[in-house]
C-alpha cells in the first residue's frame, strides 16, 4: 500500500535532520515503541507493542536509517513481527525549508502480513495514516 | 478461531461493573467485533465483563425533551423502536442499514459507537443529530458531544476504564426531515461511505442542514462547508448537488481494496445528495 | 380370469422434495465435525506467514511440553510419508516434491510447518502458539505473469523459469484461416483467481485401531475410494486396512476433489500416538490452504469473414498453478482448450498453454473446472466480433452454431458432441425475454442517459466424466443395489453426492424400473468399507454416469425377479409390472415383496440361479455428454455509482432428460449463484509478496440470499444417447452459462462509450471508472 504526505515540523532542516534520526527520540515518537536498541551503524533492534481497536500485538524487528544525504533527504525502513502479524514500512523522507520550518515530505510502501493482513487490509491505509501522524506530532512535541 | 483463556463476569450492578473495568477489565457488549478478533487471536482480554446482563443499561425513552437510549440497546431494537421511528427515525434509519440480520440482532449501539470504526454506520447519524454520549467510570459521569466524542480511527474521548452508558438524540418536530444513505461494502456490510442528513426548510428555503459522513476518513465528521453551502439556498439539484460536491472538502479520504480514495470523495458526494434530497422530500 | 391391473406412483420426471433436506435443515446431520470418540485427540496445524521462505529453525520444546499436549511433529517426523499426488500424466510435466509438512523452504502463505496434538482442541491452539519458527524470509511473485517476466524471484529453484507445463494443440489449418480472414479480433481475458468456499470447510477424524492394524479417516471429500489408494500409498498402509467415510459433506465444488496434506497428516498421527485424532479447518485456513479456482490469462485471437462467419480460433493461455500441484492442477485449462470452440462450428483451432509456478495455494477444479473460463472466452470474443462487424449479437452465433442436423459432431479439438440443437433454448430465451422490444427499451433508455444492457451467452460444456482413457483415474462408476428377503431395496452408489441430491434421484429411478415405493430404498454412499469401489462425484457425472451404472443393475435384477417369479408362477410368459410379477396367461401374480422372500428362502431355485437378489455394475462410458444453453441477463448500471443491477436472469438450459426438475433447478440455481460470484462481487486477491489480502468474508464477498437476482429457469429437452437415462449432468451448467452473459450484458450497456471489454469482477468502481472517462 502506497502511502505519502506532509508535516511541517517546528525546527529548521538541520534541527529537523537531527532529531528525525536520533535513536532516543525515534523511540519515544514511534508510536509504541519500547525501545530502540543500537546493532550497528544506522541499525536498531526495535520492540513494540500496538493496541488499536481491542487488537495488542507485541512486535519486534528493526529500524534501519539508508540513503543519507543530509540535511535534505534519507530513507527510513521499519520491519517488525509478532504473533498477530508483520509489518514493513518503507519510506523516503525529503526536508525543505519553510520559512523556520520544515516540510518533511514522506513517500513509500506500508505492507502488513500474516492474520493482521487477513482481516485489516481496508484499514492499512487509515490506520497508517494516523501512525505517521501520531509520530510526526509527537516528533513536533519534542522538537521544542 | 479459538479464543485465549480468559475470565467471564456477569455483573449484577452497573457499579459493579464500572469497578471491574477501574481495574483492568474490558467490557464485551454484543461482541460482533470483539469476538471475532479474540478468536483471530488478535485481541486477548484477559477478563470479560459482560454489559449486556444488566438489564438497566437497556432502554429506550424519552425525557425532557430529548430521547436516551441505553447503551447495550440492539441494532434491531433501535432499528424497530416504535418510539424511535417517530421521533428520531434517522437513528432508526442507520440502525437498520447495520451489517446484517445477524449483527443487529447482537451488536449494541454502546459497543458499536464505542469501537468507532471508521466506517460504522452510527457515527454519521450521531454527528448529524449532534448527538450526546453520556460516558461513565467507577467513579465519574461526563457528557461529551459527538463532535468531541470521535477523535480518529478506533479512538474516542472515552478515558480508560468508562464505557458509553447513554445516547442521547434530539427529538425533531416534522419540519425536519432526515435520511442515511450508504454505500455498503458487500463482504462485510460496512460503509464504503454513508452520509446522514438533516434538514429544515423555512418559507421556502433550506434553514437548517446537518450532514455526518462516516468510511470516507479515519473518522465520521460533520461536512460543515456542506452545510454552509446549502443553508439559505432553495431546494433546487442545483443547490443540492454544489452543496453535495463538498463534502469531502479538506478530508483526506483512505484507500483500500475495496474503493480507491478517488472513488470514495466521489461516492461521498453522490451519496450525499441523495441523503440531502431524500431528507427534504420527507419534511411534513 | 381375474386380470390384476395395478396402478403404481413413477417418481422419475417429477419436482420431487429431497430428501436429505430434512436433516440438513434440522442440524441433525453428522458431519466430521459431528464425531465423537473416546479419547478423540485435537490437532491444530500453524502454517507459515510468509509467502516464500527458509526454515531456520524450528522450536517446539515448548509446544511439546505445554499442557495437555501429547505430540508435536515437523517435516523432519513426517518425511518418510509419501508426497501428495498429482494424478495428471504429461509430457515434461514439472511435478515438485510436495510433503505434507514443509521440509526446508515454505512456499505460499498458509503451508503447514508443525502440527500440534493435544487432549483438547482449545490446549492445542494455546501449544500451537508456543512454536518458534524462524523464517529467512525470500523474494516471492504471486501473479502468474510477472512471474514469467525476466528476473522474477524462482517460485522453485530448480525452475527458475517458473513454467510447470507447456500443452500446444492444434486443429484444422488456423494459419490458413487467419491469412484468409476479413477481420481478426484480439482479447486479453482474465478469469480471476476464487475461493470455492463450501460451507462446511474442510475437517479429518483419523482413528488406527492398532489392535486390528486398521486406520479409519473420516473426511470430507468428493472422492473417498481414490482417497483410501492414494493416502493408504501414502502412509505405506495396505490399501485394504483403510477405510475411507465421507459422512455428510457441505458442499465441495469441486474444492474436495483432491487429496489434501491433512488427510495423510492425521492417517500419521493417529498411527504413531495410537489414539483417534481431530482436525477441523477453520474459515481463515479454508482461504489459504484449500485449492482455488480459476487463475486464468487468456489471449484470444478470433479470425471471422466481414459477413461473420468465424473461421478459427487462436489462445494463449495462462494458467496461475500456485506452488505445487493439486490432484488436478494440469488437467484443468486443458479443459478449457478442449471446449474453446463453444457452440460453433469452427473447425480451425491452435491453443498454448503455459502452466505457471506462483507463491500462492494451488488451483485446481472449481465448479466448472476449465469450461467457465473457455465459455467466458468464447462468448465475449463473439460479442467483440459482433461489434466490431457492426452485426447483432444475435444473429452472429445462429450463423456459426453447429446445426442440429449435424450431431454427433467432431469438433475441431477432437471432442465429439453427443447431441444438440442450440438454436432451440436460445430461441426460447430471447422469446422469454421479448429481444427486439428490448432493443427498442434499450435505444429510448439510451436518449434519456441511462445504461440498460442485454447481455447474451450460449454456451456448451463437456462433462459426465467420463471415458476411462481419457481420464486421470477411470471414468467409469459403480453401483450395487440389493433387495433384502422382506423386499427392502438398498443402493451403494460409487458416487458421493454432497448436495447434488442423488439420494433421491436414485431412489426415483429405483422406485420406477422396480414398482415400489420411494420408502422402500435406501441410498447409501461414502464408505469405502460398505460400497464397491466408485470414482466418487464432479464432473457433473454423478447421474449420468452413475445412475447409468444404477440403471443397468436394476436391470440385472428386474431379470432375476422375473425369473423367481416365473418359477412361483409356474409360467415363463410373465411381465414385471407395478412392483408385482404377472403370468399374462392366467393374470395372477406375485408381490416384490414375496419374490424376494422366496429367492432367499430358496425352497426352490429356478435353474442355474443362485438364492439372493444383489446386483453390482461397473458402467463405463463410450463418450462424455455435452449440455448446452442460453443465458440472457438484463442489467442497468447506475450512472453515479457504477453498481450493476441485474433487472432480470433467464436461464434455459438443455441437460438432456430431467430426472426431478426441483432438483436440477436448483443446481443451476446454485450455478448462476457462482457465476454471479465470479462477475460481480469475488476475487482471490494476493498482494505481490503473497499475501492473500482478501483473507476473511469481512473482504471476500460470496453472494447471499438478499444479493441475488430471482433466476427464471426454463429447458429444452435434448436427450443424450451417450447413457440410458439420456441425462446430460446439470451440477456446473449454471456457473457455466451465466459470467459470460452478466459481462456481455454491462459491456452492452457501455457501448457508447466505445467499451470493448471489462474484466471481472465488474466491482462499481470499474465501471464508474469507463463511465468517467468519457468525461
Amino acid at each position: 500500500m502506497k502511502v505519502s504526505g506532509t508535516y511541517t515540523l517546528p525546527v529548521a532542516p538541520e534541527r529537523a535532520y537531527q532529531i528525525l534520526q536520533d535513536p532516543a527520540v525515534l523511540a519515544q515518537a514511534m508510536p509504541g515503541c519500547e525501545s530502540l536498541e543500537k546493532i550497528g551503524p544506522d541499525e536498531y533492534r526495535m520492540k513494540m507493542k500496538v493496541i488499536l481497536a481491542g487488537l495488542s500485538g507485541a512486535f519486534e524487528g528493526k529500524v534501519r536509517i539508508t540513503d543519507q544525504v543530509s540535511p535534505s533527504s534519507f530513507r527510513l525502513i521499519v520491519e517488525g513481527s509478532g504473533r498477530v502479524g508483520f509489518l514493513k514500512g518503507d519510506g523516503l523522507l525529503k526536508l525543505s525549508p519553510r520559512d523556520d520550518n520544515t516540510e518533511v515530505s514522506y513517500e513509500g510502501d506500508a505492507q502488513v502480513g500474516g492474520t493482521m493482513a487477513a482481516v485489516g487490509q481496508r484499514l492499512i491505509d487509515g490506520t497508517a495514516k494516523m501512525m505517521i501522524k501520531k509520530f510526526f506530532d509527537k516528533l513536533a512535541a519534542l522538537a521544542r | 478461531m479459538i479464543a485465549q483463556k480468559f475470565e467471564y463476569t456477569a455483573p449484577q450492578s452497573l457499579n459493579e461493573a464500572l469497578h471491574l473495568l477501574a481495574t483492568g477489565a474490558k467490557p464485551l457488549a454484543g461482541g460482533m467485533s470483539l469476538i471475532p478478533m479474540m478468536k483471530l487471536r488478535l485481541a486477548a482480554p484477559e477478563h470479560l465483563v459482560d454489559l449486556c446482563t444488566l438489564k438497566d443499561l437497556n432502554y429506550i425513552r424519552e425525557a425532557a425533551g430529548e430521547l436516551h437510549i441505553g447503551a447495550t440497546a440492539s441494532h434491531y431494537e433501535v432499528e424497530s423502536s416504535p418510539l424511535l421511528r417517530q421521533k428520531c427515525p434517522l437513528l432508526a434509519e442507520t440502525a437498520a442499514a447495520i451489517g446484517d440480520v445477524q449483527v443487529r440482532n447482537m451488536g449494541t449501539i454502546g459497543g458499536s459507537v464505542a469501537h468507532a470504526d471508521p466506517a460504522a454506520d452510527y457515527p454519521a447519524a450521531l454527528q448529524a443529530l449532534e448527538a450526546k454520549l453520556v460516558l461513565n467510570g467507577a467513579k465519574s459521569e461526563r457528557t461529551v458531544s459527538a463532535a468531541d466524542f470521535f477523535i480518529d480511527a478506533f479512538t474516542t474521548a472515552l478515558e480508560p476504564g468508562e464505557i458509553i452508558r447513554e445516547v442521547i438524540v434530539p427529538i425533531d418536530d416534522a419540519r425536519t426531515g432526515t435520511s442515511y444513505q450508504k454505500m455498503p461494502q458487500p463482504a462485510s456490510g460496512f460503509a464504503i461511505v454513508g452520509v446522514a442528513a438533516r434538514v429544515r426548510q423555512s418559507a421556502g428555503k433550506i434553514s437548517f442542514v446537518r450532514i455526518g459522513v462516516t468510511g470516507l476518513s479515519n473518522r465520521a465528521y460533520r461536512a460543515t462547508a456542506s452545510e454552509k453551502a446549502l443553508e439559505g439556498k432553495s431546494e433546487s439539484p442545483v443547490e443540492i448537488s454544489s452543496a453535495a460536491e463538498l463534502v469531502a472538502q479538506g478530508i483526506d479520504a483512505n484507500s483500500d481494496l475495496h474503493a480507491s480514495a478517488d472513488y470514495r470523495r466521489h461516492l461521498a458526494a453522490v451519496h450525499a445528495a441523495r441523503a440531502l434530497k431524500t431528507a427534504i422530500s420527507r419534511i411534513a | 380370469m381375474a386380470t390384476t391391473t395395478t396402478k403404481t406412483e413413477t417418481f422419475v420426471g417429477k419436482r420431487i422434495r429431497r430428501r436429505e433436506d430434512p436433516r440438513l435443515i434440522t442440524g441433525t446431520a453428522t458431519y466430521v465435525e459431528d464425531i465423537q470418540m473416546p479419547g478423540m485427540h485435537f490437532a491444530v496445524i500453524v502454517r507459515s506467514p510468509h509467502a516464500a521462505a527458509r526454515i531456520r529453525s524450528i522450536d517446539t520444546k515448548q509446544a511439546a511440553a505445554a499442557p495437555g499436549v501429547v505430540c508435536v511433529f515437523t517435516g523432519k517426523d513426517t518425511k518418510g510419508v509419501g508426497t501428495i499426488p498429482c494424478g495428471v500424466a504429461m509430457p515434461d510435466l514439472r511435478v515438485p516434491q510436495h510433503h505434507i509438512l514443509a521440509t526446508d523452504r515454505v512456499y505460499f502463505v498458509g503451508h503447514p510447518v508443525a502440527v500440534v496434538v493435544a487432549r483438547d482442541r482449545y490446549l492445542a491452539r494455546d501449544a500451537a502458539d508456543l512454536i518458534e519458527v524462524n523464517y529467512e524470509v525470500l523474494p516471492a511473485v504471486a501473479d502468474p505473469e510477472k512471474a514469467l517476466a525476466k528476473g522474477a524471484p524462482a517460485v522453485h529453484p530448480q525452475w527458475p523459469d517458473n513454467t510447470a507445463f507447456t500443452y500446444h494443440q492444434e486443429g484444422g489449418d488456423v494459419d490458413k484461416a487467419f491469412a484468409g480472414a476479413d477481420v481478426v479480433v484480439k482479447q486479453r481475458i482474465v478469469s480471476q483467481r476464487l475461493v470455492p468456499m463450501a460451507m462446511e470447510t474442510r475437517g479429518v477424524v483419523a482413528e488406527w485401531r492398532s489392535a486390528d492394524r486398521q486406520l479409519n479417516l473420516y473426511t470430507s471429500t468428493q472422492i473417498p475410494h481414490l482417497v483410501r489408494t492414494l493416502v493408504a500409498g501414502m502412509l505405506g498402509l495396505e490399501e485394504n486396512r483403510m477405510r475411507v467415510i465421507a459422512p455428510e459433506v457441505g458442499g465441495g465444488f469441486g474444492s474436495k476433489l483432491n487429496v489434501y496434506a491433512e488427510e495423510a497428516l492425521m492417517g500419521f498421527v493417529s498411527m504413531k500416538i495410537q489414539k483417534a485424532v481431530k482436525w477441523i479447518e477453520s474459515r481463515r485456513e479454508n482461504f489459504t490452504c484449500t485449492i482455488h479456482g480459476r487463475g486464468h490469462v487468456d489471449y484470444y485471437e478470433v479470425a471471422a469473414k466481414r459477413d461473420g462467419t468465424i473461421l478459427g480460433i487462436k489462445l494463449k493461455l495462462i494458467q496461475d498453478v500456485g506452488a505445487y500441484h493439486q490432484l488436478l492442477t494440469p488437467l484443468i485449462p486443458q479443459l478449457s482448450v478442449l471446449m474453446m470452440p463453444g457452440l460453433y462450428k469452427t473447425k480451425n483451432i491452435r491453443a498454448d498453454i503455459v502452466g505457471v509456478f506462483t507463491n500462492c495455494v494451488p488451483t485446481d477444479a472449481y465448479r466448472g473446472a476449465g469450461r467457465p473460463e473457455a465459455t467466458h472466452g468464447i462468448e465475449r470474443m463473439v460479442d467483440i466480433l459482433a461489434s466490431e462487424l457492426k452485426m447483432d449479437p444475435v444473429e452472429i452465433r445462429l450463423k456459426n452454431f453447429v446445426s442440429k442436423e449435424q450431431f454427433p459432431f467432431a469438433t475441431a479439438t477432437g471432442l465429439m458432441y453427443d447431441s444438440g440443437d442450440y438454436a432451440a433454448p436460445f430461441k426460447k430465451a430471447l422469446d422469454l425475454v421479448g429481444y427486439h422490444k428490448l432493443r427498442q427499451e434499450q435505444a429510448e433508455a439510451r436518449k434519456q442517459g441511462k445504461w440498460m444492457g442485454i447481455g447474451i451467452s450460449t454456451y456448451g460444456e463437456i462433462c459426465a466424466i467420463g471415458p476411462s482413457p481419457a481420464t486421470p483415474a477411470g471414468g467409469w462408476e459403480s453401483a450395487t443395489v440389493k433387495i433384502e428377503p422382506s423386499g427392502k431395496v438398498t443402493i451403494l452408489t460409487g458416487t458421493c453426492p454432497h448436495g447434488q441430491g442423488e439420494e433421491t434421484t436414485f431412489a426415483q429411478i429405483a422406485a420406477d424400473e422396480l414398482g415400489v415405493g420411494l420408502d422402500d430404498i435406501l441410498v447409501l454412499r461414502g464408505d469405502t468399507a460398505i460400497v464397491q469401489y466408485g470414482i466418487g462425484t464432479f464432473g457433473s457425472r454423478a447421474t449420468a454416469v452413475g445412475g447409468s451404472a444404477l440403471y443397468y443393475a436394476l436391470q440385472d435384477l428386474k431379470a432375476k425377479i422375473k425369473k423367481f417369479g416365473a418359477m412361483l408362477l409356474e409360467s415363463e410368459d410373465v411381465t414385471l409390472a407395478g412392483g408385482r410379477v404377472i403370468c399374462n396367461k392366467t393374470g395372477n401374480s406375485k408381490s416384490f415383496q414375496e419374490v424376494a422372500a422366496a429367492s432367499y428362502r430358496a425352497l426352490k431355485l429356478p435353474p442355474n440361479t443362485e438364492p439372493g437378489l444383489i446386483a453390482t455394475r461397473f458402467w463405463e462410458p463410450s463418450n462424455f455428454t455435452f449440455p448446452f444453453g442460453a443465458h440472457i441477463v438484463i442489467t442497468d448500471i447506475d450512472g453515479e455509482t457504477g453498481q450493476v443491477k441485474i433487472r432480470r436472469y433467464v436461464a434455459v438450459d438443455d441437460c438432456g432428460n430431467i430426472l426431478n426438475p426441483l432438483i436440477v433447478d436448483g443446481q443451476v440455481q446454485g450455478g448462476v449463484a457462482q457465476g454471479l460470484g465470479q462477475a460481480l462481487w469475488e476475487q482471490a486477491v494476493y498482494d505481490d509478496s503473497g499475501q492473500l489480502i482478501t483473507g476473511e468474508l469481512m473482504d471476500y464477498a460470496v453472494p447471499r440470499s438478499h444479493m441475488m437476482p430471482w433466476i427464471e429457469n426454463h429447458h429444452t429437452v435434448t436427450p443424450s444417447p451417450v447413457n440410458p437415462l439420456g441425462v446430460k449432468g446439470v451440477g456446473e451448467a449454471g456457473t457455466i452459462g451465466c459470467s459470460p452473459a452478466v459481462v456481455n450484458s454491462v459491456v452492452d450497456a457501455l457501448s457508447p462509450l466505445g467499451v470493448r471489454h471489462i474484466d471481472m469482477p465488474l466491482t462499481p468502481e470499474k465501471i464508474w471508472k469507463l463511465l468517467s472517462a468519457k468525461n
